[in-house]
């Protein structure tokens, strides 16, 4: 090694370490990007499609649009659903199949929103509420549907979209959460009806819906 | 460049295999399908293999297979002067109690661990493969779990909680010049072998990997790769699920390439049903899939550095994979395990504001690359932890299978997008970034330059993407016809390949995962050879494998 | 009449504690008595400096990396280090197998009680300083390579494999940068003439030696602040425990609180070895003083002198954790590479230049004496 290389490697050594030193020390001085949760609650945005919890919209009347085929739970890879029914005479004195219990396992669900978009009637949907964590393993396993509810008639003109129950938490940040910013909901105004857009544009579920049929035939 | 080089390949090619093997049976299916004796297979891989016009010497694939009566192994072979040229050669064994099959990792040196892989779950053991020990599997596990009379029973393989010991001796089958079949043992390790544990809970293996690496001092002798910490069956459990359904292991497998993982698996589906794809839908696909490869080769550049000691840059690199995250978010309401790819198109529209968030993330994008360069790829210190280091030439690279910014560091032109172009990579201009050095500041460098490359393709879409469906007509319940699928994508680690074998169900009959990050692995005992203890962590980092993608 | 004017300096104090306990006990008592009182209070500023050094790393580190760093506990997350170091007192200490036990056991106090030995002799301000020996420097550097020992032992007894590997690589490294911290110790040596730290503050009080003897000397400076660096194992020079290669090195098997005497060792180290920079290189604890300018003098002997001493040593530390959160770490070859290599010829034919400088009277001093004489 010659002298002159010698020196100019030290040179050339030094200055690449100096300007790694400028990148950290220009860092040093400018904001940071750290989000300070919990105190960021009030203003922290999250994205309209974010997978948190299934729920089961329930209207004012506490009707829900479950109508017990159980598609959702056929189609679930991992046997995250459990739908159980029960039969129920209506006025007209005919018995039908109506859902009893709608049973999901948060612990266990991938959030593939397979069930979401395979469901005919639209009655389940991911909800924004990401803060899940509980104790007791027990609290995982959620029943959907809330008690004595019933399935909404379908004569009656199609409510507006139901407001979705949302954890304190969250219904403090709907307020505050800026519009809606889907594509398809270009129009909507209210964070309610937001919450239909949870559900994709085009529903892909002709290729599920009709599993269960498929499966009794066999 | 030499992938223009073309010849009227197919009837050569058929001419070579007839004059090797002549009863072999040659289909033109989706790839041209070669069904051999497995006497034959052997010298037939060798033909091509040494084939001086066009060598196909990159095993792309080797797959087990259980046919019922028959045991057997499809190897999916090409060349790597052009990686359109496929060949598909299956073979099988009829023997279900002792089914040997000669082995080929002699003349490509990924099938060792594949053959591994493939004894362990189809209990198929290769003549002449120097280590036939189990892959992915404890030595003692009962019973081959992919074949499809294998007993479920957990009482016979128990979940095991005591720590067993690694048995460092392996089996050979070796054939004598005599053609005696000898069997006998050899020890991994000396005596004497001074063997440090790097993984399964380590920092910096990116995983539960296990290099059980022999030392002189600090100088690295011999690593042997222990796997299979989380080996979770993906592609049994594939076996028993409807097609829509299995979309949603493929986000665990590479989980930094996810959407690019699940993109292969739904084109694999969609060309053996037939399902026509919209344009948007193709779109959408192509500009998520490279927001997946910036975000992949940010995090690899991350944990590069950080591997390499340098902790502030790890946290650079996250903060502007946040950004990507946050775009994916938006998009489908995932940030890791996004769900985006469906069967016949996407499931999520892009959002409104998603062009503009793209076309912001561009510029900051490209900023932040520079300051990268002034960071870190011009420090002194870095130099010397990745220049010269790590070495892997080209033949090394096609023969261990090493795809992806990896062997195109060493210079293999080896990108699926430019030979084989899927979605919208025909109508798009880039640049497949090749360097010639292979060491581990090249594949640094590659990484760098590849997110710019992916920035320019999304600045080519992100303004045309055309009004339409998102997705396309799906019959009811999805069967794919009878017959062998194939697909490779180019994730942010390589190539990426799904094997479908469809026996006419709404079920696959087997599926077969690629892994890039396997072969990238599999020549770690190469590259860090030699190499001090520190280098063997830079250049695991250099790799940049994922572990979910080997313990599939 | 200067001493009694500044209300924050602590010499009164001291003094009239000495008096008290001279006039009030026998010559042995009042030795022992105020050897126990100047123990506690080293060990309280050992403690004390720690825990704050913790916290300033941890927020700077932060800050360097676009994070905010601890924010929970406390404004600003101060007492953080408290809460921390409340945690690994009542930690469970994990016995571990077929260890050499009384060197895994003596292990951490070498280390610990190396950097508290090098306490006794800084000067952290007028008059405070347990022993003004008059060979300091020498001192400093003969008790700061104890440490050296607890690491090997803590090493070796540990069988563990990337604990021994750590504590090789702490061997090589401590030897080949000893000799590079003592070379440009020296160089300051030859320039000021003296050992003593208090001679050598003295000699600083209108110019320091970082200035006084220019080019030899700030190469000096540079060379000491890089072997210092590497001598407390930190990062760049982080190899021993280089995290993501043996998982924490030489204490991997160790918990509680004798890892915690590690830990506090190693921030301690780094103090130290600012602080003998500060002394040696910047004038130590002495106020910015001018020739001729008394008031400004004056005013600058307002602020305490300890003041001054930490504030050096701060900026020193800012640099030290600059370097650290910046780059990457060295390989056992490159770092030896450095030394051997570089550092050292380096430092060879920079004394000779130092010597020529002083014996052909070329430092500033003698220039200009009229400004920076003493």
């Amino acid at each position: 090694m010659s002298f002159s290389k010698y020196i100019s490697g030290i040179y050339t050594g030094l200055k690449s370490l100096v300007g790694g030193m400028m990148v950290t020390w220009k860092q040093f001085w400018s904001k940071k990007v750290t989000m300070e949760y919990p105190e960021n609650r009030k203003t922290l945005v999250i994205s309209d499609r974010w997978r948190s919890e299934l729920i089961m919209p329930h209207d004012e009347n506490n009707e829900h649009a479950c109508t017990a085929c159980g598609i959702c739970m056929r189609n679930c890879p991992n046997g995250t659903i459990n739908v159980i029914s029960k039969k129920v005479v209506n006025e007209e004195g005919k018995s039908r199949v109506a859902l009893d219990k709608h049973l999901w396992d948060y612990g266990m669900c991938t959030f593939c929103n397979i069930c979401v978009i395979s469901c005919p009637s639209n009655a389940i949907i991911f909800n924004n509420d990401f803060e899940g964590a509980v104790f007791d393993r027990e609290k995982l396993h959620h029943q959907l549907n809330h008690p004595g509810s019933k399935l909404r008639e379908k004569k009656k003109t199609v409510p507006a979209a139901p407001k979705t129950p949302v954890a304190p938490a969250s219904e403090a940040t709907e307020a505050t959460r800026p519009t809606p910013s889907v594509v398809t909901a270009g129009t909507s105004t209210s964070p309610a009806d937001n919450k239909t857009d949870n559900a994709p544009k085009t529903n892909p579920s002709g290729n599920l819906s009709n599993e269960h049929t498929d499966k009794e035939n066999n | 460049m030499t992938r223009f080089l073309y010849f009227n390949e197919m009837k050569d090619i058929k001419q070579i295999i007839q004059d090797i093997a002549s009863d072999a049976l040659i289909e033109e299916k989706q790839k041209l399908t070669v069904t051999v004796e497995p006497k034959q297979a052997r010298p037939l891989i060798e033909g091509l293999r040494n084939n001086k016009e066009l060598p196909f010497d990159y095993l792309i694939s080797l797959i087990g297979m259980d046919w019922g009566e028959k045991l057997g192994v499809i190897y999916q072979l090409s060349s790597s002067i052009d990686l359109t040229h496929e060949v598909v050669i299956i073979t099988a064994t009829t023997d279900r109690e002792n089914p040997l099959l000669y082995s080929v990792s002699d003349l490509y040196e990924t099938a060792h661990l594949n053959e591994r892989e493939v004894y362990a779950l189809f209990g198929i053991r290769f003549i002449n493969n120097p280590d036939m020990r189990r892959f992915l599997l404890d030595d003692d596990w009962k019973g081959f779990p992919f074949r499809k009379d294998y007993d479920e029973n957990p009482d016979l393989n128990p979940v095991n909680v005591i720590s067993k010991e690694i048995v460092d001796i392996a089996p050979q089958i070796i054939e004598t010049a005599d053609g005696n079949l000898v069997e006998r043992e050899v020890p991994i390790f000396g005596e004497n072998d001074y063997i440090i544990n790097i993984g399964p809970q380590h920092p910096s293996t990116h995983g539960v990997m296990h290099f059980r690496t022999s030392l002189d001092g600090e100088i690295v002798k011999k690593i042997d790769v222990h796997s299979g910490y989380i080996h979770r069956g993906i592609e049994k459990l594939c076996e028993s699920m409807t097609y829509p359904q299995i979309l949603h292991f493929t986000d665990r497998l590479d989980y930094l390439s996810a959407n690019i993982n699940r993109h292969g698996l739904c084109m694999c589906i969609e060309k053996a049903g037939e399902i026509e794809v919209p344009q948007r839908a193709e779109y959408i696909r192509t500009i998520m899939d490279e927001l997946q490869r910036v975000s992949s080769h940010l995090l690899a550049w991350a944990c590069q550095c950080n591997d390499l000691g340098a902790t502030t840059a790890f946290v650079y690199g996250m903060r502007e994979r946040e950004h990507v995250l946050d775009i994916f978010d938006k998009t489908c309401g995932g940030r890791l395990i996004i769900n985006q790819n469906v069967v016949g198109g996407v499931m999520f529209d892009i959002y409104k504001d998603f062009q503009k968030d793209v076309k912001a993330f561009i510029p900051y994008m490209r900023q932040r690359l520079v300051e990268y360069d002034e960071f870190f790829s011009h420090n002194a210190i870095a130099l010397g932890r990745m220049v010269n280091i790590g070495h892997l030439t080209k033949e090394q690279a096609i023969s261990y299978g090493v795809t992806g910014p990896a062997g195109r560091a060493s210079g293999w032109s080896c990108d699926v997008r430019k030979y084989k172009p899927y979605s919208l990579y025909d109508k798009v201009e880039f640049k497949e970034i090749i360097r010639t050095e292979g060491d581990s500041y090249a594949r640094y460098l590659n990484r760098l330059d590849e997110i710019e490359q992916s920035l320019r393709i999304i600045e080519q879409l992100i303004d045309n993407i055309p009004e339409g469906d998102i997705c396309g007509k799906v019959k009811a319940v999805l069967r794919l016809p009878e017959g062998q699928f194939f697909q490779s994508v180019e994730t942010g680690k390589g190539e990426f390949g799904v094997f479908i074998e469809s026996h006419g169900d709404k079920s696959p009959y087997r599926v077969k995962l690629r892994s890039p990050s396997l072969s990238a692995v599999s020549v770690m005992p190469l590259t860090a050879r030699g190499a001090l203890l520190s280098d063997l962590i830079g250049i695991a980092g250099s790799l940049d494998f994922v572990i979910p993608d080997i313990d599939r | 009449m200067l001493l009694y004017s500044q209300p924050l300096e602590l010499t009164k104090l001291v003094h009239s504690l000495d008096a008290f306990f001279r006039s009030s006990l026998s010559p042995f008592w009042a030795t022992l008595v105020e050897g126990i009182l100047i123990g506690i209070a080293i060990l309280a500023a050992y403690a004390l400096i720690a825990l704050a050094l913790i916290y300033i790393e941890r927020k700077i580190a932060a800050f360097f990396q676009s994070r905010l760093g601890p924010n929970r506990l406390g404004k600003y997350g101060v007492i953080q280090s408290i809460a921390d170091m409340i945690k690994i007192l009542i930690k469970e200490i994990i016995h571990v197998n077929k260890i050499d036990k009384l060197l895994y056991y003596l292990a951490p106090f070498f280390v610990i009680v190396a950097s508290v030995l090098s306490f006794g002799a800084i000067p952290f301000g007028q008059s405070l300083q347990a022993v003004d020996f008059n060979i300091g420097v020498f001192y400093v550097l003969a008790v700061s390579s104890i440490g050296v020992i607890g690491i090997l032992l803590a090493g070796w007894s540990s069988n563990n494999k990337y604990s021994m590997i750590g504590a090789m690589r702490s061997g090589a490294q401590f030897i080949s940068y000893e000799l590079s911290a003592g070379f440009s110790l020296m160089t300051i040596v030859v320039l000021s003439g003296t050992m003593q730290f208090s001679e050598l503050i003295e000699g600083q009080r209108y110019c320091w030696n970082l200035f006084n003897g220019h080019i030899p000397a700030f190469i000096a400076f540079v060379i000491f602040l890089i072997s210092g660096h590497a001598e407390t194992n930190r990062g760049p020079f982080d190899l021993p425990e280089a995290e993501s290669e043996l998982t924490a090195g030489y204490h991997t098997e160790y918990s509680g609180l004798r890892f915690g005497f590690f830990y506090l060792a190693e921030y301690l180290n780094m103090f130290i070895i600012a602080a003998i920079a500060t002394t040696v290189f910047l004038g130590g604890w002495m106020p910015i003083q001018i020739k001729g300018w008394d008031a400004f003098n004056q005013v600058m002997w307002y602020i305490p002198s300890w003041i001054w001493f930490f504030g050096k040593a701060f900026v020193l530390m800012f640099l030290s954790l600059w370097v650290r959160w910046s780059f990457p770490r060295l390989r056992i070859d490159l770092l030896l590479n450095l030394e051997w290599k570089y550092l050292l010829p380096i430092n060879l034919v920079n004394i000779l230049v130092m010597v020529i400088i002083v014996l052909s009277g070329l430092t500033l001093a003698d220039i200009f004496p009229a400004v920076f004489g003493k």
